[in-house]
């Protein structure tokens, strides 16, 4: 870009923020841990995404995979998306019946940058799943995902009782 | 560069170039053509890595891939990459990786020693339970879930109950042969089942050595314990280890859940049990709580069964031998004769208050009592007497409002001759009948006053079984009257010919001939058919 005389600092548009995250997305930087990608190829806004977590080894989240949405309006990234869980997971910064990660008790969403990206928000959330509050939580049962360990541990345990 | 742009151009119609990524970091490409379905594909993926398609779980700009669908519908082009998950084994678990795989030896060799003879605690567990509702049946093990949880619970929670269980000449006889406990589990057809996809749980029960040493854990609670507590380490230790999950899933899915499943006898699919996973998931953490706070309740509810409170304290002298010895070495004069009445009114209360407890143990104490000749003596020399039968029933409250409100009742217990009738060995016995099928009709009642730990209200129930007993006695014999003898068999012994359907002996006519043979007498005649059958 031409930057010759220019004093104050770039500013992206938009679209073109949002078509970055899209390729980064497809191409799958990172970690692999996360995977982001846009809910409707077809909406030339850009605004519904899709994203998923694997959750953390060592924790009660290993071995599930959490499916999230995210919706990103017009203002974003000045002000952050609304994120919410499809998956039924049982954290201190998600609301239990709608899935809605709430931004007082989420600091990334509750101090937004406007540098953080759909990336950054799933690896913080996957961050939380490892914190100490967070690591040992019972999980619900759900029937999409693997079955769960610990239930059938418990049966186990009855059964020899 | 634009015979390059062509070569391009040409692969790509081909087949797209796809990069995989993997969990621990790795990554790699595979060509596959975009009409693909995700299930082929995952087939391609297996021939590039070690994770079976099964088990792969790939994932796409937020998307979890479903088998059905095409790569392209989902908006995959080439150079775009797809996350791969190591998923669960699937159920068959026919794929999964060999066994100990990374599992360290020794846990494993303790897992499988202690795993059979625990296991076959809980299949004893139930037997036990069974045995404590109908009085030793043993065909009807894998009864309905509620009745056996209850049985279950009530078990757990008296040590005293399952080793008075384990002694009696019936259970010995049965634990004694192995063949017989080996025909009782084969006759529920889903144990026949697991044992035949099993030969080792086969050879357990084949094994009169693990049968002791499970009789011995069963007997022993603190053997019990112990033995569970190491069981709880070693699948802690399996659990942390790389594969222990998958190890322990394995297990589970082999030798526990169809064990589980014909146990309730719900085995039509892993849906349905679920929620018996749950109710006893939560039976298992009621039985933690149980067993401490049950045993200041059994003395509170001693204390409270006792109506005796002006005499000094006196020992049971029906609650053992060296009583028994202790009472029969007394002199009689006539205050000893007052306190030995006193006494026997609260024996009378124990054996109604042990009988909430289960009615093997009943049965166990009035056999006793009857083999007892100073006992019986005691008991008739207490009948034989008017006043004394007056000063007994004045005694309790409750019972003298009953028999001021039925003067016929009244007059009966005055009659000798009724008396008489009432002591005999064979009345007694047509008594323990009768109180046994009330004490199962009474079975949720039961369950009440212990949840709430009230002693009031445990003696208000025991007061209610008395006095029921008494009025259907009233009812069945009349004025003195003694019952017709030429009664059909089927009525005569309805009561009997109930207990043993539900014990399991379905054959109505061998069982009516068992109960002929035995005047009536449920256990004669369960060890008589028993005797048959071995």
């Amino acid at each position: 870009m031409g930057s010759e005389g220019s004093a104050g600092v770039v500013v992206v548009p938009r679209n073109f923020r949002l078509l970055e995250e899209l390729e980064r997305g497809e191409k799958g930087i990172g970690d692999g841990t996360v995977s982001y990608g846009m809910d409707d190829a077809d909406d030339i806004y850009m605004r519904s995404w899709t994203g998923t977590i694997i959750g953390p080894p060592n924790t009660v989240h290993e071995g599930r995979i959490y499916q999230l949405k995210l919706f990103c309006d017009t203002d974003y990234p000045d002000r952050p998306p609304t994120v919410r869980f499809q998956t039924r997971i049982n954290m201190s910064c998600v609301n239990q019946e709608t899935g809605m990660v709430e931004p007082s008790l989420f600091p990334m969403l509750g101090n937004w940058q406007r540098e953080h990206t759909m990336q950054d928000i799933l690896i913080g959330l996957k961050k939380e799943m490892s914190a100490p509050q967070n690591r040992r939580l019972h999980q619900p049962h759900d029937g999409n995902e693997d079955q769960r360990v610990e239930q059938k541990g418990l049966s186990l345990r009855c059964v020899i009782m | 560069m634009s015979g390059g742009d062509g070569e391009e151009a040409a692969a790509a119609a081909a087949a797209a170039t796809l990069h995989i990524r993997c969990t621990n970091g790795s990554k790699l490409a595979v060509r596959a053509d975009l009409g693909l379905s995700v299930g082929a594909f995952k087939a391609i993926v297996a021939e590039s890595c070690d994770v079976p398609a099964p088990q792969q779980r790939l994932i796409y700009k937020g998307r979890i891939l479903k088998d059905e669908q095409t790569l392209a519908s989902y908006g995959v082009e080439t150079d775009h990459t797809i996350h791969m998950v190591r998923g669960a084994a699937p159920p068959p678990a026919s794929t999964a990786p060999p066994a100990a795989n990374n599992v360290t030896p020794a846990i494993n060799a303790t897992t499988a020693s202690n795993s059979p003879a625990v296991g076959f605690g809980g299949l004893l567990h139930g037997l036990g339970g069974s045995g404590s509702a109908n009085s030793g049946g043993l065909g009807s093990f894998g009864s309905g879930l509620p009745e056996l949880s209850q049985m279950q619970q009530q078990l757990s929670e008296n040590p005293t109950l399952m080793r008075e269980i384990m002694n009696m000449p019936l259970m010995q006889n049965i634990l004694n042969s192995p063949d017989l406990i080996r025909n009782i589990i084969m006759n529920n057809p889903q144990m026949r089942e697991i044992v035949d996809r099993n030969p080792d749980l086969a050879h357990v029960l084949n094994d009169p050595s693990i049968l002791r040493q499970t009789v011995e854990a069963a007997r022993n609670p603190e053997l019990m314990r112990e033995m569970m507590r190491n069981t709880d380490r070693a699948m802690s230790n399996i659990e942390s280890s790389p594969e222990g999950f998958n190890m322990l899933r394995r297990m589970y899915e082999t030798v526990q859940e169809p064990f589980l499943n014909a146990t309730t006898m719900a085995g039509e699919g892993d849906r349905s049990s679920n929620p018996f996973s749950a109710l006893l998931g939560n039976h298992g953490s009621n039985q933690a709580r149980d067993p401490a706070a049950n045993s200041p309740t059994t003395t509170s509810e001693s204390t409270t069964g006792s109506p005796a409170p002006n005499t000094n304290p006196l020992p049971n002298p029906w609650s053992t031998t060296a009583g028994a010895a202790q009472g029969a070495t007394r002199p009689s004069p006539v205050t000893n004769a007052r306190s030995a009445t006193a006494g026997g009114l609260g024996g009378l209360s124990s054996t109604d208050l042990g009988g909430m407890l289960g009615g093997g143990s009943d049965t166990s104490f009035l056999s006793q009592v009857l083999q007892n000749p100073t006992m019986m003596q005691m008991m008739q020399n207490i009948m034989s007497n008017p006043q004394s039968m007056n000063q007994l029933l004045n005694i309790n409250p409750n019972v003298r409002n009953m028999m001021e409100s039925n003067t016929q009742l009244r007059e009966m217990f005055q009659n000798p001759e009724f008396v008489r009738q009432l002591t005999s060995p064979e009345t007694l016995q047509q008594l323990i009948s009768f109180q046994q099928s009330l004490m199962s009709q009474l079975g949720q009642q039961q369950a009440g006053p212990e949840r709430t730990q009230s002693g009031a209200g445990a003696g208000n129930t025991n007061l209610n079984n008395l006095m029921s007993m008494f009025s259907g006695l009233g009812a069945g014999g009349g004025l003195g009257v003694p019952s017709a003898p030429n009664v059909p068999p089927e009525e005569l012994y309805a009561t009997q010919l109930a207990q043993l359907q539900e014990m399991g002996f379905f054959d109505t006519q061998e069982n009516i001939r068992a109960l002929i043979a035995t005047a009536g007498n449920v256990h004669a005649a369960v060890e008589r058919l028993l005797g048959n059958i071995g």
